[in-house]
């Protein structure tokens, strides 16, 4: 059996060390460096495109109905509104903040925000109607400082500042996109149901009934490439193609 | 995406450049002018009793044309119709022609399924397996039935899927093909083979006709030898009031004049007229027995029992029956045409029910 002896540092060696450990203890004393977030009164910052709330904005909605397809939790209703289309609601109780929805959202009518902790009383107020949507939830604001991590190559460092965050994002910067427009394939195929009209948004298909001969046209200036006459297509005779 | 990306991306799209699209389509016409073209379909095939419930039109309505009881109907047409006269455009009785014959048959061959067993069904489930095997189509449509003896339609795409039991035996009730056809065009990726009485038969042609994306995926149409087929509804009553306990049905058949319904523990048969108070209106004017229009047709009549009698009329059915006796799938004989002139001369008097 070894026994291990503490080598003897001698005197001076000792009282560096004892003044370097009441040194930190001092700091430590006056900058705590701890992790935790004194919610709430302290926020953590989000980063940008955090996954949180999701708002809508029912003049950018295309009915598409592609959120409440795409939704894998089954959480996006659509209903009926006064104005016969179809707006998404979202079940909180079921939503698992994906964001598939905003992800597939044609024409940014969904967006999110850094809203995270939001209270309800129980289950049926998680339902989350349109109008509800529309506008954020009302929020207490009580967080005087804003709590950002730095991670860098060796350690983790607070940083604590005396601000209030936004909570929602300043505007997302469109992703690159390849323009794509509607185009039809098989026109002869075609039995002129004008489905495709009736759906589309922007207004580019157009038809005309002259000598007993329908002409139908898609304007590929208008066409904003959402695909919904392409889904809608009872023939499949749609497709989309680069502009 | 990097920047160079966006900038190649950017590249190709320029040169890729699309001219306007642009296409035409023939409007049908209208002989009651301010009526919708469902009215008129309804007025002119529905309500004067000669529709064939083929269900052509519920295949290419967008709105929603259905089957209503026994009979083909739009439930709120007056909002939902969107006046397009697809159904108009499609239905093989609008403008009703009368076929009837033999049509352009080149031979008559009487031929038995050495791998499927069961009535003219194993014959027709031959053809329609031997051209997936070929590569021809990749899917078949096959009328099945549930529990209740009722008609479901299967998409067969491997010949495994045939241990079904219920998909062979004949039902003598209408089934809703031509919708599935629709979805099975939408699916498929070589061609789809179908089955079908004349009535379905003139349907599809009717479809091929107006609309090229049909020509292009429907590779195979064998007809079937029909002198009625029977509204589920009626033809049920019509059993159970026979005694026929649905839950112990076997098979169904017509031979020699007589309907017989095998159960596990006794038979019921009774004479074929008797069926003629449930015969549909429009089964009572059509005069088509062998499905003139078909690539190929089958039945029972015309060859000797076990064997099913073959109409050859398209190069198709040739080069499928070709490779079948390649491949020693089925045996052959010779079929007899004149054992089918009185069905074919007894459906062609019902053309004066037409007049009437």
């Amino acid at each position: 059996m070894k026994k291990v002896t503490v080598q003897d540092q001698g005197l001076v060696e000792k009282t560096k060390c004892h003044a370097a450990a009441i040194g930190v203890a001092m700091k430590e004393s006056v900058y705590p460096l701890t992790a935790t977030v004194q919610y709430p009164r302290q926020r953590k910052k989000m980063p940008d495109n955090f996954r949180g709330y999701i708002l809508f904005d029912p003049d950018k909605c295309i009915n598409c109905w592609e959120c409440a397809f795409i939704c894998p939790a089954n959480a996006i209703r659509m209903k009926e509104a006064p104005n016969k289309k179809y707006y998404p609601t979202i079940d909180y109780g079921k939503c698992i903040f994906c964001h598939f929805c905003i992800d597939s959202c044609t024409d940014s009518a969904l967006r999110t925000t850094k809203i995270h902790d939001v209270a309800y009383k129980d289950m049926d107020e998680m339902v989350t109607l349109t109008e509800e949507m529309i506008e954020p939830p009302e929020i207490v604001r009580e967080d005087t400082k804003l709590v950002e991590y730095l991670i860098d190559d060796k350690d983790l460092q607070i940083k604590k500042t005396r601000e209030v965050d936004s909570l929602f994002m300043d505007e997302v910067p469109p992703s690159v996109e390849i323009p794509v427009v509607s185009q039809c394939i098989d026109g002869a195929s075609c039995i002129g149901c004008h489905v495709c009209e009736y759906v589309c948004g922007s207004g580019a298909i157009s038809s005309s009934i002259a000598n007993g001969v329908m002409n139908m046209a898609i304007d590929t200036d208008n066409c904003t490439g959402c695909g919904l006459c392409v889904k809608e297509c009872t023939m499949q005779i749609l497709k989309l193609v680069r502009k | 995406m990097h920047d160079a990306d966006i900038k190649a991306c950017e590249e190709v799209i320029k040169m890729a450049t699309v001219a306007e699209s642009k296409w035409e389509i023939k409007v049908p016409d209208k002989p009651l002018k301010d009526k919708l073209y469902f009215e008129n379909l309804k007025s002119v095939v529905i309500d004067t009793e000669i529709c064939s419930r083929c269900l052509t039109c519920a295949a290419v309505c967008p709105g929603g044309i259905t089957v209503v009881g026994d009979k083909v109907d739009f439930p709120d047409y007056e909002t939902k119709c969107l006046d397009c006269g697809a159904c108009v455009r499609v239905c093989p009785r609008f403008v009703y022609e009368p076929l009837s014959g033999m049509g352009s048959s080149t031979a008559f061959i009487a031929g038995r399924s050495n791998r499927f067993a069961g009535q003219d069904g194993a014959m027709v489930t031959e053809l329609i397996v031997s051209a997936m095997e070929m590569g021809i189509i990749d899917r078949g449509l096959f009328a099945g039935r549930n529990e209740n003896w009722e008609t479901e339609m299967f998409h067969v795409r491997d010949p495994e899927q045939l241990a079904i039991t219920t998909l062979s035996g004949t039902k003598y009730t209408f089934a809703d093909v031509l919708p599935e056809l629709k979805k099975a065009v939408k699916f498929t990726q070589n061609g789809v083979g179908v089955v079908g009485t004349p009535c379905i038969v003139s349907g599809v042609r009717k479809l091929q006709q107006e609309y090229p994306i049909f020509r292009e995926k429907v590779k195979l149409v064998v007809g079937l030898f029909c002198t009625e087929n029977f509204h589920y509804s009626a033809i049920s009553q019509y059993l159970r009031d026979k005694g026929v306990d649905f839950s112990k049905l076997v098979k169904t058949d017509i031979t020699m004049g007589k309907f017989i319904a095998t159960m596990t523990d006794s038979e019921v048969k009774f004479k074929v007229k008797a069926l003629e108070e449930i015969l549909p209106s429009g089964c009572n004017v059509c005069c088509d027995f062998t499905a003139v229009e078909a690539d190929a047709s089958v039945g029972s009549v015309g060859s000797v029992p076990g064997f099913s009698t073959i109409s050859v009329r398209e190069a198709i059915a040739v080069k499928i029956l070709d490779y079948i006796k390649e491949k020693g799938y089925a045996e052959f004989g010779e079929g007899d045409p004149g054992q089918l002139g009185f069905l074919v001369g007894h459906k062609k008097k019902r053309a004066e029910n037409l007049k009437k």
